[in-house]
Formats: C-alpha cells, structure tokens, sequence
C-alpha cells in the first residue's frame, strides 16, 4: 500500500519547496540544529577542557547532579557528562520542536496568508488527503533535519568522550529521547500549528505562538537543576507514551477542524 | 439537466444578516450564465457555495446533480474555479503551477504537461512559463488563473470576476475563449462580472442579484420585458422636421416599439407621410441599460 497517492506526493513536494523559500523557516531549520547541537556543546567542551575545574563556580552543585553509575567520574568528565545528559537533551528536542513549527506554520499559516490555501481546497483532493500530505511533509522535513542533528550531536559528543576518555554517550535515555520523544515532540509541533492556524492571521503571530510549546520544554530540563527530581529512562518513557496520547487526540481535534469554512475565516 | 442549481440557497456568517437570501435558479448545461451585481451582492459567497467551501444555512445547491457539500472532491472534479481570492504559489514558475494543479487533479505528468503547454499557448504566456509567478503581472496572473481553472477540462467552470485588472486585449483574448469554451466543448460557464459589456457578448441568460436576492432572471430579452424596456425606432430627419409621438433626442426622433419586427412597416408609414429621413435605426435595450433599470427599481422599490 502507497502511503502517499501522486496527487498527495505532488503536494507534499510543493510544501517541501515553499518551506524551503521561506527564509525565516529555513534559517530556523539550518540555524537551530547548527547552535544546539554543534555550537553549544563544542563550547562546552572547550570551556571544560580549557578552564581549570577551580575555577568553575558550584562545581560542587553541579557533580550532586550525577548519578550512581557516573559518581567515580572526575570534575571535567562529571561536567560534560551532566552536558551530555542533562543540558544537552533540552538543546537537542528544541530542534525537532522549532523545525516541525516553523515548517507546519509556513505550510498551513503561510498558505493562508498567501490566499493559496483557498485554491488548494478547490482541487480534486479530499480534505484528508491535503491534511495528510500537509502533516506528512512538515513531519518528514522534521525528521530529516532532526536525524541529520542528531549525527553531527552524536560525533561532537563522541569526540569529546574520547578526548575525556569517557564511555560512549549514548543511554536508555538518549535512546527514548531520539526514538520517542523527539518524533512525539515533531508530531505534536505540527498539529499544535495546525490547531493554531485557524486563529493565526499572519505566519510571524503562529511562530510566536509556538513559543509557549517550548516553555514546558525548558522547565522540564532546567527544573532537574534545583533537585527536585532527575530524569530517567523510566520518566522519560513515561513522557514520550504521554506525549504520542496526546498527539493522537490533538491530531483528530486539528483533522476536525481542518476546515474550508475554518481556513478560509 | 441542469448543470447548476440551487433552491432556497441561503448563507449567514454572522447568524444575523443574510450574504446570500433564499437563492432560486437554475443554469442548462452548455450555457453561459452571467452572474451581475454589485460588489457585496452575494456573488463570490454564491461560487463558495456551489463549490463547496462554505456550507449553506438554508437550502441547497447542484453541480451536475453532484452536492458540493457531500462530495466536494466530485464537484471539484468535474469543475474548475476561478477567483479572486483563489490565488497560486508565487515561488513556482508558471509552468511549475498548472503542473502541480494538473498532478492534483490526478493527471499523469505527459498528460499535465501537455495540456499545460495548450493553455499556456492559448492565454499567451508561453514565453512566461519559466517565470516564477511572482514576477508575472496582474493581467498575466490573471490569465494563469484561468488555465489553472481549464487544467482538468472541466465540466462546469465557475468564474468570478476573470478579466478585472486585464488590459482589453487579454480580455477579449479570455472573453473569446469562454465563449468557446461553450460553444466547442459544452461547458458550462457561471460568469460573475461587473463588466456588462463584455458579458452581453458571452452569456445566454443572466442572473442579477443585489443584497443577496436574485432580483431578476433570465436572457436579456425576457429581462428587458419583466422591467418594461422596449426596443426603439429611431429617425433622423431633416432639420425643423418632427414626428408626432416621438421624442427628441440628440437630433433625433425616436418611440418605443412593441416588437422588433414593426420596423419595417414604421419606416415605411413616416416615408409615405412625406417625411425626409436621412437616417434610421433601432436602439435596443443593451445589458447596461437593464442591469441599471433593476438595481435603481429595486433601490425605489426599497
């Protein structure tokens, strides 16, 4: 069975395009991995490896933060692996997040701005099927630029366990967070988007919206700095089954409210 | 049977007035409908309907016996629709458009390409087609929108204002090419239009709606005869001469008619009374002149 007919695919390869001419979705898309995933950490790594470990300020906070298996880990291996693990996940999910809004906000948002949204409803294609291919591209394009960061997050994190002799970074945790949440996160990026742009008049307001969905985002990791609580695999997992519950309904509310009466409000 | 119809078509967007009130008619197939009225009559609010973009608060509407709002994929099908609003993608050459409309309309890409090489060549914009659409100017867009419109070969084709912003040339070069359209393929054209002139040319019948009612229906004939508008004898005679029952106007003498055919035998009767006539002509009632009778009737009648 054909995932996408041809009419769907042509529409999924129009959204690839207008996306991609759209200069702030695709800065986004190139800029945002660049710094969270090869900026940030390769300061890190830098800052750690270069600075004396007494001159850092709360170091001592900071190693609390480690868990068991790490504890016999020195000052500068403890900090990059609280890096690796606790910082870095908040980078590496801001990706698919930013990358799945702003593609989502420039095919739905955009395409009524631009009054062509009208036109594509009055094709042969089912409203299914537009809602389909629409989600679908700004999923794939999600995917890829997340896949691709996570390569390049996975070598600059590699290079610096090798050069701190460290064991090879990637965890139960890594593996939820890569193969769970950041799909859960891509999806629901999407239809928050989706959900957004029947009020959204302009694709500037529906980006700006999307920075309430990355607020939670945030809390979650830095909330794991005043000790309250540590994010497991187990947690993780718990998140990532909540997260794609609750795709699940959003993407049936934002396929019932994918609407010509809506869209074209 | 009828390629369009609708029966109490009624649509709110706000639950208190009405955009469109209680719509009754009916279009042939083949023919070409000329849809008038005023900017805010209902017009745009009437195609939505028919194509199925907007859901109706009252009654109901047909496209080829198909319901646009059960099967809107079948109307869209069978359809092509062209509108003000309905815009295309600007970063896409022209060629690139009507062949992404094409792919959506479910043709094969020989089939997509070669029926949009045939419309590029007939709306001239051939040498346009490796352009990106936003560099084409209004009249060119305009036309491109057209084609997108004929990409499926539609059945049925809806056009709303489709030679506004052209220059007269292309507008008679897409006037020509409605016309042919129902005259060489039998499709059915719903033409909404401010420009009377050109649609007296194109259209068989007429609808003229205000407010949101059909205020009047049918060809220009049976316009003419529902407001009272006759055809008109007109003579020039020779300077001081005068007819009596007639009016002057402008150097000329002129009277309403009952029929066409009473010409002749009034000619003859102001000949043989011994008067000089230089010249004579019949002035019949033009779309402009009916439209206008409607709208202030209904403005008086208010």
């Amino acid at each position: 069975m054909k995932l996408l007919s041809s009419a769907e695919q042509a529409v999924v390869n129009k959204d690839f395009g207008e996306i991609w001419n759209t200069k702030m979705a695709r800065n986004t898309i190139i800029v945002v991995p660049l710094i969270m995933v090869l900026f940030l950490p390769v300061m890190y790594l830098v800052m750690i490896v270069f600075i004396p470990s007494e001159q850092m300020n709360g170091i001592d906070q900071m190693m609390k933060l480690l868990p068991k298996e790490a504890a016999y880990f020195s000052v500068k291996q403890g900090m990059f692996y609280i890096m690796t693990n606790v910082v870095c996940p908040m980078f590496f999910l801001m990706i698919p997040l930013m990358a799945s809004s702003v593609s989502a906000a420039s095919s739905f948002v955009g395409e009524k701005e631009r009054s062509t949204i009208q036109t594509l409803l009055l094709t042969p294609l089912s409203l299914k099927s537009i809602f389909k291919a629409k989600v679908l591209s700004c999923v794939f394009l999600s995917g890829i630029t997340t896949a691709i960061s996570f390569v390049v997050f996975a070598c600059v994190i590699s290079a610096g366990d090798i050069f701190l002799h460290m064991p090879f970074f990637l965890n139960w945790n890594w593996l939820i967070l890569v193969l769970l949440l950041a799909p859960g996160i891509t999806v629901f990026g999407v239809v928050f988007m989706v959900l957004v742009s029947g009020r959204s008049k302009s694709y500037m307001e529906s980006v700006q919206t999307s920075g309430y969905i990355v607020l939670p985002l945030v809390l979650l990791f830095v909330g794991q700095f005043t000790g309250l609580f540590q994010l497991n695999a187990l947690i993780l997992l718990i998140i990532a089954a909540a997260l794609l519950a609750v795709d699940l309904l959003l993407w049936l509310v934002a396929a019932r409210s994918f609407t010509p009466e809506k869209l074209l409000r | 049977m009828y390629a369009i119809s609708a029966k109490n078509l009624t649509k709110s967007y706000d639950g208190k007035t009405n955009a469109l009130n209680d719509l009754t008619l009916t279009v042939p197939q083949g023919s070409v409908f000329g849809f008038l009225g005023p900017n805010g009559a209902g017009k745009t609010t009437t195609v939505k309907l028919f194509t199925g973009l907007l859901k109706p608060t009252q009654g109901e509407c047909t496209v080829l016996d198909l319901h646009p709002v059960k099967n809107p994929c079948d109307v869209h099908r069978v359809c092509g629709v062209m509108t003000e609003t309905a815009r295309m993608y600007g970063q896409l050459t022209g060629l690139q458009n009507l062949l992404f409309f094409a792919q959506t309309a479910g043709m094969s890409r020989d089939a997509g390409s070669e029926r949009a090489a045939e419309l590029l060549k007939q709306l001239d914009l051939w040498d346009a087609r490796d352009k990106k659409l936003s560099d084409y100017s209004t009249g060119m867009a305009q036309r491109l929108s057209l084609a997108r419109a004929l990409v499926n070969r539609p059945q049925v084709l809806f056009l709303d204002e489709p030679t506004s912003g052209l220059d007269p040339e292309s507008a008679q070069t897409v006037n020509s090419m409605i016309a042919a359209l129902a005259d060489n393929t039998g499709t059915t054209v719903f033409l909404c239009t401010h420009q009377l002139r050109y649609a007296q040319d194109i259209c068989d019948s007429y609808g003229i709606i205000d407010k949101g009612r059909l205020i009047a229906g049918g060809n220009l004939e049976a316009l003419c005869n529902d407001i009272g508008y006759r055809v008109k004898a007109a003579f020039r005679l020779s300077e001081g001469d005068s007819l009596d029952g007639f009016d002057a106007d402008n150097g000329w003498w002129q009277a309403e008619l009952p029929r066409e055919e009473d010409m002749p035998k009034l000619l003859k009767k102001v000949i043989e009374s011994g008067h000089d006539v230089f010249e004579a002509r019949l002035i019949k009632p033009t779309l402009e002149d009916v439209y206008f009778g409607y709208v202030e009737h209904r403005g008086v009648a208010q």
